[in-house]
């Protein structure tokens, strides 16, 4: 996609786009490849080679990779593979449009000269005003001939008189003559439209928009031409209270790449919501034979939202993995959301009321997938608790809910794996969705790490002074309902 | 259903990797390379004609009690899903689309990555049909590039039969 870097003093002139032979397909917006013609074809051309002294031969013509469109299906072909935006100008050139719209241009030349030298002398002040703006309102403002006039205007239009003498303009073409002319619009469309039977004989809208203006009237397929690519550019991005550069992307066109790439979600914990109950089934042999003797029925792999039956209670996991080189604790509540007088709520969830630890990440854990060093290091992470001076209550709570549904159920590494419960209503509609506000607390070694001064949400909450909270809301999607008697018999 | 009885005719000139899951009766003609981590489940017989190429994790399954016949230089991609009853020659199926036992390909097909291609009612794709983005459109290929990219294909092949056996042990066929 990113192609060329252009400098900023030809933008204007390429309209936005891309002046070299980077095209992007009219159908799927792929980037179009040039490609020379097939050799003739052999008697059986999956058999016998193709000799080598036939490839690369005219005419080329652009080519999609991935919807197989090819220019050639709109009669645009080429001599030689390069200079291809020279050779496409004459389409483009001579569209119609293109025509009309210089114009136009010409037209309000002399005038926004003018305005030009005038608003040089009086500068306006104002950002948004250029010399193109300024003529378009000064035109706007313009008395109408016919129109009676409005008298709070007159003043000033008087004493501008020189300024506003646009002669009237006279299109190539009368409105709507292009349907005549074969260009599309008007009639022709009505027509076509008319006695359409398969909508994918139209553009699309996403089609139309991204064409370039010149092609506003076309709204058949056969008539798409290869787009020139429209131009990027590339921002970085500081934070608005300190002004420390938080993105920076790298200068190369080609390059995806960021200099500085200072994101949120590292500072995260990272969130992975499972549903036991419905585990993914694993593409093995076993599991496809059970899939096949059990149905044949398209849905089998469905992955779609989880189905859950109204009047059911699931268990449900929550991951949460420790991306900062310091010991976390975390606490979540599921925020309570006010409901419609009457009106039961479709769910309610439990989560573990009592926060808990996850571990530093460490570089090690990375490779190392040894359970019985995980469980070592939990000892260890229990250790760390207590000299951490985790509140004793809260270490009961934790041991007390060991085991059960709802609490700690595991932990390995960085990541600690959280159960909770949802129980849907026996009249439960819609998607089980809740808000669940994620907080978390540190300390931090390094006073001076500046890592997480720029944090989404900071609550100042004066543990110790070193001691970093943070919290942050976040969505879980556990899946839908279904009426009793809807349910699919798959689950 | 009675137990499925495996019979793997596999031609000398095929390349088939130790590690794939073959279940049933499966013929591979010569030159077809298989990967490793594919599977091949026939319920019903399949037979793979020549110099197709079986990418990682592709799935191909025959439900039915009739042959499923797969022609030649035909490329299955990583992680698709395939079990159209019959498939002609030079098709590309691109990596994660599935296509089910409603449809059969004849030649030159393309299904897009990532596409579905599952018609309630059978349905067969006439030579160039491609199936592409997100909502698995369909459009016919002109066929211009055709002799180029199956040159290409042949290439791919050959490379593969003679780079895949230098680090993965080959399986052979119960007739060898
Ligand atoms: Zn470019
Ligand atoms: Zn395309
Ligand atoms: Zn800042």
């Amino acid at each position: 996609m990113r192609c060329h870097k252009v400098p900023s003093a030809s933008v204007r002139a390429e309209k936005n786009r891309c002046a070299r032979n980077c095209f992007l397909c009219p159908l799927c917006r792929n980037t179009l490849s040039v490609v020379p013609s097939d050799p003739p074809e052999p008697e059986d051309p999956r058999l016998s080679p193709i000799a080598t002294s036939t490839i690369g031969e005219p005419p080329f013509f652009l080519y999609c990779n991935f919807c197989r469109w090819d220019s050639a299906d709109v009669g645009i072909v080429f001599d030689k593979p390069t200079g291809l935006a020279v050779q496409l100008q004459k389409y483009e050139d001579s569209a119609p449009d293109t025509l009309e719209f210089e114009r136009l241009k010409e037209h309000f030349e002399q005038f926004i000269r003018v305005s030009n030298a005038v608003a040089s002398n009086h500068p306006t002040g104002s950002n948004h005003m250029n010399s193109i703006t300024a003529a378009a309102s000064s035109v706007l403002s313009r008395d109408i001939p016919g129109v009676a006039k409005y008298s709070g205007r007159k003043s000033k239009s008087d004493k501008h008189n020189n300024r506003d003498e646009v002669p009237p303009y006279r299109s190539r073409f009368e409105a709507g003559a292009n349907g005549i002319l074969g260009q599309g619009g008007g009639e022709n469309d009505v027509s076509f439209l008319a006695t359409l039977e398969d909508i994918s004989e139209v553009q699309t809208l996403e089609q139309r928009s991204i064409s370039k203006f010149s092609d506003n009237s076309v709204t058949v397929p056969s008539d798409l031409r290869p787009l020139r690519i429209p131009l990027h550019s590339k921002k970085s991005k500081r934070c608005p209270s300190c002004r420390h550069i938080l993105i920076k992307p790298e200068q190369k066109a080609q390059s995806v790449k960021y200099k500085i790439k200072l994101v949120a979600v590292n500072y995260l914990p990272a969130i992975t919501v499972t549903l036991p109950s419905f585990a993914p089934p694993a593409p093995t042999l076993d599991k496809l034979k059970r899939s096949l003797t059990a149905k044949q029925n398209p849905e089998d792999e469905k992955t779609g939202p989880f189905q859950m039956q109204a009047g059911k209670t699931y268990p449900f996991h929550i991951a949460l993995t420790n991306p900062l080189y310091d010991l976390i604790t975390v606490k979540l509540s599921v925020q309570r959301t006010a409901q419609p007088t009457g009106k039961r709520p479709a769910f309610a969830v439990s989560l573990p009321a009592a926060a808990f630890p996850i571990a530093a990440y460490a570089e090690a854990w990375e490779y190392e997938d040894d359970d019985e060093m995980f469980d070592n290091e939990t000892d260890d992470i229990d250790e760390l608790l207590e000299m951490r001076g985790l509140s004793p209550p809260e270490r009961e709570v934790r041991a007390k809910t060991r085991n059960k549904t709802v609490g700690v159920l595991e932990k390995k590494a960085n990541t600690t794996v959280i159960g909770g419960e949802v129980v849907i209503g026996k009249d439960g509609r819609g998607d089980v969705k809740f808000n669940m506000l994620v907080s978390y607390t540190y300390r931090s070694d390094d006073i001076g790490s500046s890592e997480v001064e720029g944090g989404a949400s900071k609550t100042p909450k004066a543990l110790a002074l070193e001691t970093k909270t943070f919290s942050f809301y976040t969505v879980v999607d556990l899946g839908v309902i279904v009426p009793k008697d809807e349910s699919g018999s798959n689950i | 259903m009675p137990p499925i009885k495996d019979k793997f005719t596999i031609h000398s000139k095929a390349v088939v990797c130790q590690d794939v899951d073959l279940k049933g009766d499966i013929t591979i003609g010569a030159g077809t390379v298989v990967h490793p981590k594919a599977t091949i489940l026939a319920i019903g017989p399949i037979v793979i004609g020549q110099n197709c190429i079986v990418e990682e994790s592709a799935i191909i399954v025959n439900r039915r009690k009739e042959i499923m016949r797969i022609g030649d230089d035909n490329l299955f991609e990583i992680g698709c899903r395939v079990e159209s009853p019959s498939i002609g020659n030079a098709n590309t199926i691109s990596t994660r689309a599935r296509l089910h036992h409603t449809v059969r390909l004849t030649s030159y097909c393309v299904v897009g990555p990532g596409c579905l291609v599952a018609p309630i009612q059978d349905e067969t794709f006439e030579d160039f049909t491609v199936v592409y983005g997100a909502s698995s459109e369909y459009r016919l290929w002109s066929g211009r590039g055709k002799v180029q990219e199956m040159d290409l294909r042949r290439k791919h092949a050959e490379y593969l039969r003679e780079m895949l056996p230098k680090f993965n042990r080959l399986r052979r066929g119960d007739n060898a």
